[in-house]
């Protein structure tokens, strides 16, 4: 497992210089979707990488198929992750979205990505897991979305969140949660891409989840308190935009 | 405890997850809990922790990796019974 992601950790540092602008650019003018306030986001990230060296799990709520390459702009500048590449989050995209052809197998192999096949045999998505718990303990961080997809009502549901993110954080110690919570101001429902021009807001909040219960209700417990502080920030952005109109 | 009774048991566990109540209605030892019951796979460890609390056992996250059919997790609940 060592060399696999080595040689992939490799291959997408050696083109980052190429890929990293080509994606922003995209990004840039495909959506014309900006983060507020990105200085804010980005200075708190590079503050919660810095204070600690204790594995690092990013979990966000879903909205749209691109959220991940959002999460990423708002958490570094790309520059940033040039001159620091472990800060780049490895993801897991599903893979009929993201691994259906082989240039775009091509591209997520670069961007530090692991393929997942959402309802896909256990065995493979242990798989997943497994690897990325390896990742974790190896100090490298990740992003994950514990709804397990996008959020179908459009909100974060407490009860519908996959109990992966539970086995992961049970699994590697002092595993600490980055959860961020974004959403563009257009955004009502999920859909496949935010809608151009808009704002994103991003929020976030770092945990360190922990219970003393044991097998199955430890990793519900812990995959519960992941979801349920994505809810409870879900609930101050609507809070906080509805205190604006 | 017999094995028709712990299958009883664990159909009665799974039948308010179940979305397809046909394949409840012939369940066997075969049938898949996600793909013929479509019970849905976040849900699953609620299941399991209802089999724990039902047969008063300890379940560990990899002991859940193994079942996959309705025969899978009485065997599974029997050899915890032992």
């Amino acid at each position: 497992m060592f060399t696999r992601h080595r040689r992939q950790r490799a291959v997408g540092w050696l083109l980052a210089p190429f890929w990293f602008p080509l994606a922003s650019l995209f990004l840039r003018f495909r959506f014309g979707v900006r983060v507020a306030d990105v200085a804010s986001s980005r200075r708190v990230y590079r503050k919660v990488r810095s204070s600690s060296d204790k594995p690092l799990l990013i979990c966000a709520n879903h909205l749209t198929l691109v959220d991940s390459f959002f999460i990423a702009q708002a958490l570094s500048p790309s520059w940033r992750f040039l001159t620091d590449f472990d800060s780049v989050p490895w993801n897991t995209p599903e893979e009929s979205n993201f691994a259906s052809t082989p240039l775009q197998r091509i591209l997520i192999y670069i961007a530090k990505c692991i393929p997942i096949r959402r309802g896909g045999q256990r065995e493979d998505i242990r798989e997943v897991l497994d690897r990325v718990v390896y990742l974790l303990s190896r100090r490298e961080v990740a992003v994950l979305f514990p709804e397990g997809g996008r959020s179908r009502t459009g909100r974060v549901d407490p009860e519908g969140g996959a109990w992966g993110i539970g086995r992961i954080v049970a699994a590697v110690e002092g595993c600490r949660v980055l959860c961020v919570y974004m959403r563009g101001d257009a955004q009502t429902t999920w859909s496949a891409y935010p809608a151009r021009g808009d704002l994103l807001r991003v929020s976030l909040a770092l945990i360190e989840p922990k219970s003393d219960a044991r097998g199955v209700r430890r990793t519900r417990d812990l995959s519960q308190q992941v979801i349920g502080q994505l809810a409870q920030m879900e609930a101050e952005y609507f809070c906080a935009r509805k205190g604006e109109r | 405890m017999e094995q028709s009774a712990v299958m009883a048991g664990v159909v009665k566990i799974l039948t308010p997850w179940v979305k397809n109540e046909d394949a409840l209605g012939a369940v066997s030892m075969e049938t898949n809990i996600l793909d013929d019951l479509k019970v849905n796979s976040a849900r699953l460890v609620d299941v399991v922790i209802a089999f724990e609390d039902e047969f008063d056992i300890e379940i560990d996250d990899e002991d859940v990796d193994t079942v996959n059919t309705v025969g899978d997790a009485v065997q599974l609940i029997s050899s915890k019974l032992g």
